[in-house]
């Protein structure tokens, strides 16, 4: 039995949500980052399948661009997370509230 | 063997490099490049004047290939490079020209204060050559994802630049909050790509243009979706209204002469692409997306307005105020039209050159009272009018240059939009749009009002003595070049407010063919 | 460069200039000397427009047209007709005088500056044949009066500042859409993109196109006027307000709406302004009611001119809507006389306030014992203001009342009513504050020399013209019966089709 390729988007639209909420609800820095990257992670799913789905390698090779790009933001990242992990002791977003909209 | 094999099968030709196409990425990239191995291979590494030297050049080169490119281009449809996934027309090379300015006026800005929080370091210039380069990219991408890598290269540069007041608390938390939602809203615009791929089974801009023209889609609902993901993902890039939580933070967080060249680059970047990809590529779904992309525009110029109103914050306010005029451009992107997008152009170099001017401006005001390029509350101009006439009045006529005031290309830039927007029949659109500029005069008058106002007598002791402090290390040198970047905004606002008609000519070249 | 160039000119070089003088603060009266210089080369410039100019003729004068922003149709189009001519000289004239009323101002850097950029900006919107020349230098008044407002006001100025600021933007956003609106529909029309008004008149409007874009054309005048439901910002701002900004407020810029009207409504937009002149009739009569009835109200006397002001801005505003050459030359000629004895008048008010620190009649009186000079320079030009024969609110007054008598002479009977309650209501003030018993002990001054010559021009010009308003007259004449002639020879809106007989049965 082959599983339609539906099924696959469907999974990565969930995954993509998931990520989403994960972003704007979780505290946790390194969660939230973690999330960041379950979306982009989804978006490739949705890239493969739909290369699978066309029959067309278009779609896998923008995944090796994702990919690269997320590794760059990762980098960019840390560091950022790192900087102020080193001024605070801790990676609670909460913390960070000194700026107000 | 089994790699000739998969090379064999798969349809993959390595694609030819029209170098004339991407000169100004090159320049720029090279640029940067060549300061890195100059830090790196010279012993010293703190080389400003030999840094801001080839910052200059690769910026002036680049402006120099675009404006080539523009020369080019005049009447000629796009030129697509590098497999289809490059264009280079009139709009891109214009957009170029756009990019070459910003990068002029912040190189001549920026560094000189820079140096105070961070030292003379190469990287600052690095991570601006580079952002500067996504910007072009962006511009010249017309394959989705080629725009993706030049919003990612603008945007992670720009991460690095937020963050550059590390021991600040706020600057910190601004880097993190941009990079969060910065980095939230690249996946929402990769995912609105991957839907369009799924809809119409390419990226290139050119052949979804061409799908669409061709096929009526029975089921266009993924296609829809995925448009909306990609305006959302623009909408957070030029921090329209409801999208625009993270920028009165970032804004004051980030060092002044960054938050200024931010907002002019990743405006122009992100406006550049956001008009290729709507107006060109999906100019057939107009009737889809006008609606969201006008509700969008007024949202951001009512409520941009209204909420500065209540700030008392200087780079808070002028936040709000990038909000305003982000609606303003999108009103020009909503227009759609020829024009409307000449006028865009025309709205976003006048922009452009004004903000960074603001900034610099900004910055060397915070460098004589001895905030360096932190938050500056709107008390702390007090008196300024008195003690420094020169400054305060130049200050006033950029401020009320981004108000729309009379003889400067804001005034133009928003006439033009609402030139644009009467054109195609929207009369309350315009209304709205100029009702919100009377809004938004109010907040750029109180700027203004509390530089007229006080004496510089009332100035609390601990000022007084900062001032002092400031001066010892001569702040003049240090503001030499900035005053110089500086000037050159305001001979650039005000000379094209009184005379537009060369920008304006140079702008209509810059039309943008499907 | 023509006269009318230089008019312009000359102030806004001045203008930026100003911040760029390097003088030490305590040497800062070079400053006052330099704007005082400028306005005065400002005044000659005028005279010598008004000497040239050829009173027979009805068309515009002194005309420089050349390309501006050709992307647009943008033309830097100038000329002067009699409006325009005696406009200017009014303008020149107090600029002049707002110079010398610089008594109590701390930055005279910036307040010179604004001045002198606001002086540029009304000449400029005076002189400007263009509609976007003259949207932006309508604009650009805004800018320098609001800090003048709000720099140097005596209470609660910022907030009068904003309020007067945002009304008048709100006006100014509506006449740009319309203006745009009106050059893209002559566009399509004649394929020629002009701004120009003389073009613009031959543009074919529908009925309803034509009355939405009259309105959004009023909406910016009547509020920098005021016209009656569009004043609310103006007696804030009268009052809070320092006085020299205060003369150029009610003086120059009040007239930039009446002269907008005139300009722009009347001409682009003739068979609407007939047919709905019963409502702007309507409206000028009950603001000169409603201004006469607060005024007698007011226990503040600065409160009272403001709305004296309203009452009698409504005046000309009649005047305007009476197409007839009377009411419209009385109105052209009342907004100069208007010009000269409320500049007069809030010069004497700021006078009083210096001495006494406060406008409210309660706490003034009998200050006529104490200062008999200045109670008779009050007289006069309260007299002036109430329209006493022989001074030079006459003239105007009966000019637009016989006018609108002729045409509409129900409103002009209404109207009378308003003379009468304005002869009464500033008697009635001057008698509480300079003839009853004093409530404060404290000496008042007489007038000082510095403060006579100050107002000296002002009382000979309404001595002068009160009794020979003939040259006034000479100039205005033509373009005000070529004005008239205009709007009464208008054929109706193209789409509604009515003849001209009919339309101006109408009118009768």
């Amino acid at each position: 039995m082959t599983i339609p390729g539906s099924w696959y988007l469907v999974v990565a639209a969930l995954l993509f949500g998931l990520g989403a909420f994960g972003v704007l609800t979780r505290r946790n820095v390194i969660v939230m980052f973690m999330s960041l990257e379950l979306m982009l992670n989804a978006v490739n799913l949705t890239f493969v399948s739909y290369a699978r789905m066309l029959n067309d390698v278009g779609g896998q090779v923008d995944v090796f661009f994702v990919l690269v790009v997320a590794a760059a933001e990762v980098v960019v990242g840390l560091g950022i997370i790192v900087a102020i992990f080193r001024q605070r002791a801790t990676v609670t977003a909460d913390d960070i509230s000194s700026l107000k909209g | 063997m089994i790699f000739a094999n998969v090379l064999s099968q798969l349809p993959i030709a390595l694609p030819a490099i029209s170098y004339k196409a991407v000169a100004p990425e090159l320049v720029l990239f090279g640029g940067a490049l060549l300061i890195l191995l100059v830090s790196a291979t010279v012993g010293k590494r703190e080389l400003p004047g030999l840094y801001r030297a080839i910052a200059l050049v690769a910026a002036l080169a680049e402006g120099g290939f675009s404006g080539y490119q523009l020369y080019l281009a005049q009447g000629a449809k796009a030129s697509l490079a590098v497999a289809g996934a490059i264009a280079y027309d009139g709009f891109s090379a214009f957009a170029g020209i756009v990019v070459a300015a910003i990068l002029l006026l912040a190189i001549l800005i920026g560094p000189g204060f820079i140096k105070r929080i961070a030292g003379d370091g190469p990287e600052f210039l690095v991570l601006m050559l580079i952002s500067a380069m996504g910007a072009t990219v962006m511009a010249q991408g017309e394959d989705l994802i080629v725009i993706f890598i030049g919003l990612e290269i603008l945007s992670i540069a720009l991460y690095v630049m937020v963050g550059y007041r590390i021991g600040d608390g706020l600057a910190r938390e601004a880097a993190f909050k941009y990079f969060i939602l910065g980095g939230f809203s690249s996946a929402i615009f990769l995912y609105g790509i991957a839907l369009v791929y799924g809809a119409t089974g390419t990226t290139n801009l050119a052949k979804i243009g061409a799908f669409l023209a061709l096929n009526v889609l029975t089921h266009d609902g993924v296609l829809l979706f995925g448009l909306a993901l990609l305006l959302l993902g623009f909408g957070f890039k030029v921090s329209a209204v409801p999208f625009h939580l993270w920028s009165p933070d970032v804004y004051q967080g980030a060092p002044t002469s960054v938050t200024g060249y931010m907002a002019a680059m990743a405006k122009v970047g992100a406006f550049a692409a956001l008009i290729r990809v709507f107006d060109i590529a999906f100019a057939g779904q107009i009737v889809q997306w006008r609606p969201i992309v006008v509700g969008l525009a007024i949202l951001s110029m009512v409520f941009g307005a209204l909420f500065a109103l209540r700030q008392r914050e200087l780079k808070k306010i002028l936040a709000y105020s990038s909000i305003n005029h982000a609606g303003f451009i999108l009103l020009g992107v909503y227009a759609g039209t020829a024009a409307a997008i000449s006028n865009t152009l025309f709205y976003l170099i006048a922009y452009a050159v004004i903000v960074v001017g603001t900034f610099g401006l900004v910055s060397i005001v915070q460098d004589s009272i001895g905030v360096s390029e932190g938050s500056c509350s709107l008390d702390q101009l007090r008196g300024l009018a008195r003690s420094r006439p020169a400054l305060a009045t130049v200050t006033a006529i950029m401020v009320l240059a981004q108000a729309g005031a009379p003889f400067t290309t804001g005034f133009l830039a928003k006439f033009s939009i609402i030139v644009s927007v009467v054109e195609i029949r929207e009369y309350w659109v315009a209304v709205v749009a100029m009702l919100s500029a009377a809004i938004a005069v109010a907040f750029y008058l109180r700027i203004v009002l509390a530089m007229f106002r006080g004496e510089p007598e009332e100035v609390e002791g601990e000022r007084v003595l900062a001032i002092q402090g400031a001066a010892t290390e001569a702040p003049a040198r240090r503001q030499a070049l900035a005053w110089i970047g500086v000037s050159l905004s305001l001979v650039f606002t005000v000379g094209f407010g009184i005379f537009p008609q060369p920008l304006l000519d140079l702008a209509a070249r810059a039309h943008i063919v499907g | 460069m023509g006269y009318l160039d230089w008019l312009i000119a000359v102030p806004a070089v001045g203008a930026l200039v100003v911040p760029f003088i390097p003088v030490s603060e305590e040497r800062r009266s070079l400053i006052r000397g330099f704007g005082l210089a400028i306005s005065l080369v400002e005044l000659v410039l005028a005279a010598v427009v008004g000497v040239q100019f050829n009173s027979h003729a009805s068309g515009y004068q002194f005309v420089t047209d050349v390309h501006w922003i050709q992307s647009f149709g943008v033309s830097w189009f100038l000329g002067a007709d009699g409006i325009t001519l005696v406009l200017i000289l009014l303008t020149a004239l107090l600029f002049v005088i707002a110079m010398f009323a610089m008594k109590g101002v701390k930055d005279f850097r910036a307040y010179v500056g604004w001045m002198l950029l606001l002086e540029a900006a009304c000449m400029g919107s005076f002189t400007s044949l263009d509609l976007f020349a003259f949207f932006v230098f309508f604009e650009l008044t805004l800018i320098p009066s609001y800090f003048l407002i709000a720099d140097f006001g005596m209470g609660a100025s910022g907030k009068a500042a904003v309020k007067f600021f945002v009304y008048t933007f709100a006006g100014s956003a509506l006449l740009l859409v319309g203006i745009v609106s009106l050059v893209f529909i002559h566009d399509s029309e004649t394929h020629r993109l002009t701004f120009s008004l003389p073009a613009l008149m031959d543009t074919h409007l529908s009925g309803t196109t034509q009355l939405l874009l009259f309105l959004a054309f009023t909406a910016a005048f009547a509020v920098k006027t005021p016209i009656f439901p569009f004043h609310t910002w103006s007696p804030d701002a009268y009052r809070a307000a320092p006085i020299p900004a205060v003369v150029m407020l009610a003086g120059v810029m009040a007239k930039l709406g009446s002269y907008g009207i005139i300009r722009f409504d009347l001409e682009l937009f003739p068979s609407t302004a007939r047919s709905l002149a019963w409502l702007m009739l309507t409206l000028a009569v009950i603001g000169i009611l409603y201004g006469a009835v607060v005024a007698a109200g007011e226990r503040d006397l600065g409160r009272l001119v403001a709305y004296s002001s309203l009452s009698h801005m409504g005046f000309i505003v009649l005047g305007i809507f009476a197409f007839s050459t009377e009411g419209m030359s009385g109105s052209i000629l009342q907004m100069v006389n208007h010009g000269i004895y409320t500049a007069a008048l809030f010069l004497l008010l700021g006078m009083i306030y210096e001495r006494r620190g406060t406008l409210d009649m309660a706490k003034l009186g009998g200050l006529q014992k104490r200062a008999p000079i200045f109670a008779a320079v009050f007289m006069l030009v309260v007299m002036a203001s109430v329209g006493l024969p022989g001074l030079n609110g006459f003239i105007g007054e009966f000019l637009i009342l016989v006018g609108t008598f002729i045409t509409h002479r129900w409103w002009a009977v209404v109207a009378v009513a308003g003379v009468v309650a304005s002869a009464v209501y500033m008697l009635w003030a001057y008698q509480r504050v300079f003839h009853r018993s004093q409530a404060d002990a404290s000496p008042f001054g007489e007038i000082k020399l510095k403060e006579a010559l100050l107002v000296a021009p002002l009382l000979a010009l309404i001595v002068l013209l009160g009794l020979y308003p003939a040259p006034l007259l000479a100039r205005i004449d033509p373009t005000a019966s070529a004005v008239v002639q205009h709007v009464l020879a208008a054929k109706g809106p193209v789409s509604d089709g009515a003849s001209l007989p009919a339309v101006v049965k109408g009118v009768k």
